[in-house]
């Protein structure tokens, strides 16, 4: 078992963002993970990243129990994350922003930028590499993200709605992006809200309503779901 | 092209030369601050400028400098200069215990945090007898052995400076090149980012903040030994933290150069502001740092660096 979470609950206060989730996966798998505005995907990531700490529940991942630790920590075991509205560092060029997580497996300048250099060709960021990072529109920014994502060299990689806002040219190739990645070994979590997606990509895929895992299974099983459906379009609409 | 890239390095040069070949005691006398200044500027950059950490407290590792190098020359009888290593250490000892928890606060709030300290410590001071209190403390009157670096002249302190900021530039240099370098710019743009490609952000930081607290102190010892006075306000006061933070934006934060450049301009003016309106115009500085701040946040947040890379880009695109 590649990443194991059980009981997982994030409490702000009195509402519960995450109520109760468990997520086993295993290694190379590619998993969907959708659900309606709100319904606790992000922050379910963020305690899976350790960027924010589980209120209850234990989180196991390649074997060791990381529920406490720090996100740094999570990155070092081979866990990395984009975020659903891309944080790129301002200050730097392409490449650079890149170079901060092939460092963390390359300590050696050198051997940093030559990370970063093969990261940015699989990417197709090659010819944005010394550009300031402020001249990337919304998809650059995102892929920036996977990228410098990918340079730390992951095993397992959260994709934050990576595909949320991208015009159509560009989902193609951000489909055949996340293919790549995927086929290169390393196994991934993508939350999306757009189910085509979701079907071109995956074979399971976990509905989130209201911080619970509501239901699993292929594309096709869960949006016949009628607790999906109801989850999705409220109750009225279901009668 | 080339031209364009070699002048700034030959004006460098001359400017930093220039001191050794005027037999102007004011002007030397300057000099040497201005690299006293830049020595603490950059300093400051290390953990403000690159780490993003915007300190206004750096005045607590300049005053610990100051005074342990007096502390040791009145109670001990030792040269001043001697006192620099034990500032140092306790320089140290301060960016643990004061760094440590500062650090989960974030932007105006680590601000706020580091002033409120130093106010603090500038409270203490005046309130501890033993190292003089309200009225501080004199270096030696003559020199009694060549270890006082007691100059008429300014010039070798302007060399001693001089040597001291090469070594922090060169250093900084390396950092920046380095992986600590980014990570540190990488915490200064974003710090949630920088923690999930694996950036242990505390553990930076204090390494950030141990490095510039080292070198500020180092910088008080040194403005103790040449100024031979000392007294909360010239070692703790509010206006000695302004200054670097000033220095460093104006030239540029986070840039190898920007507070050197900051400081070659800023220290004359002061200084000449000084020879004209007569001591004690602090009340003035306060005006005009307030005014100088205003306009660098308005006109070029990044300060002199960043017109300086926006000329030159248009200057090398015309002449491709
Ligand atoms: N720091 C916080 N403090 C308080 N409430 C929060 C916080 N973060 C998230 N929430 C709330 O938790 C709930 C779940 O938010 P979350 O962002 O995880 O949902 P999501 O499934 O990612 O939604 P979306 O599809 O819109 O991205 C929302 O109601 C949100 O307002
Ligand atoms: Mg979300």
């Amino acid at each position: 078992m590649l990443l194991e979470a059980r009981g997982i609950v994030k409490a702000f206060g009195a509402f519960h963002a995450v109520a109760g989730a468990d997520l086993l996966l295993e290694e190379s798998e590619l998993i969907g993970l959708i659900g309606p505005n709100g319904a606790g995907k992000s922050t379910f990531f963020n305690c899976l990243s350790g960027d924010a700490r589980p209120t209850a529940g234990t989180i196991r991942f390649r074997g060791t129990e990381v529920t406490a630790l720090p996100p740094a920590a999570h990155a070092r075991l081979g866990l990395a994350r984009t975020f659903q509205v891309p944080i790129v560092f301002d200050t730097m060029t392409v490449r650079e922003n890149v170079m901060v997580g092939a460092f963390l497996r390359h300590p050696h300048r050198r051997a940093a930028a030559a990370k970063a250099d093969e990261v940015l060709a699989f990417t197709g960021l090659a010819e944005q590499a010394n550009l300031p990072a402020t001249a990337l529109g919304t998809p650059g920014r995102k892929r920036l993200e996977i990228a410098r994502a990918l340079a730390t060299e992951p095993v397992l990689l959260l994709l934050d709605e990576a595909l949320a806002g991208l015009p159509s040219a560009e989902v193609e190739a951000a489909i055949d992006l996340v293919r790549r990645i995927h086929e290169s070994g390393v196994t991934l979590i993508v939350v999306e809200h757009i189910m085509e997606v979701i079907h071109r990509l995956t074979r399971r895929v976990l509905v989130f309503h209201q911080g619970r895992v509501i239901a699993e299974g292929t594309p096709a099983e869960v949006t016949a779901d009628p607790a999906v459906i109801t989850a999705y379009l409220g109750r009225r609409a279901h009668k | 092209m080339r031209l364009s890239r070699a002048w700034p390095a030959a004006l460098l040069l001359v400017l930093v030369a220039s001191p050794f070949f005027s037999f102007n005691p004011f002007y030397q006398r300057v000099a040497a601050l201005v690299a006293l200044a830049a020595i603490s500027a950059s300093a400051w950059n290390v953990i403000g400028g690159y780490a993003g950490q915007v300190s206004f407290g750096h005045s607590v590792y300049f005053g610990v400098g100051a005074y342990a190098a007096l502390l040791v020359f009145t109670k001990l009888g030792l040269p001043p200069i001697a006192g620099a290593p034990l500032g140092i250490l306790a320089s140290l000892a301060i960016s643990v215990i004061a760094g440590l928890p500062t650090f989960r606060l974030h932007g105006h709030y680590f601000s706020m945090a580091t002033f409120a300290i130093a106010a603090l410590a500038e409270l203490l001071i005046i309130n501890w007898n033993f190292a003089g209190g309200a009225i501080g403390m004199m270096g030696p009157a003559t020199a009694r052995s060549p270890a006082d670096l007691l100059f008429r002249s300014a010039l070798p302190y302007y060399a001693i400076f001089l040597a001291v900021l090469a070594v922090l530039l060169w250093l900084t240099h390396r950092m920046q090149r380095s992986r600590m370098g980014f990570y540190l710019r990488a915490i200064g743009a974003g710090e949630r980012a920088a923690q999930s490609l694996g950036v242990p952000i505390r553990r930076y930081k204090l390494y950030a903040l141990l490095l510039s607290g080292a070198f500020t102190a180092l910088a008080g010892s040194l403005y103790a030994v040449m100024i031979g006075f000392i007294d909360p306000d010239s070692g703790f006061g509010v206006l000695i933290s302004v200054n670097m933070v000033v220095m460093a934006a104006l030239g540029g934060a986070g840039t190898l150069f920007g507070p050197l450049v900051g400081a070659v301009i800023l220290v004359p003016l002061s200084e000449a502001s000084n020879a004209i309106l007569g001591g004690g115009s602090s009340g003035a500085a306060y005006v005009a740092y307030g005014v100088i701040i205003m306009l660098i946040a308005r006109f070029c947040p990044g300060g002199l660096a960043e017109w300086w890379r926006v000329l030159t880009r248009t200057r090398r695109r015309r002449a491709a």
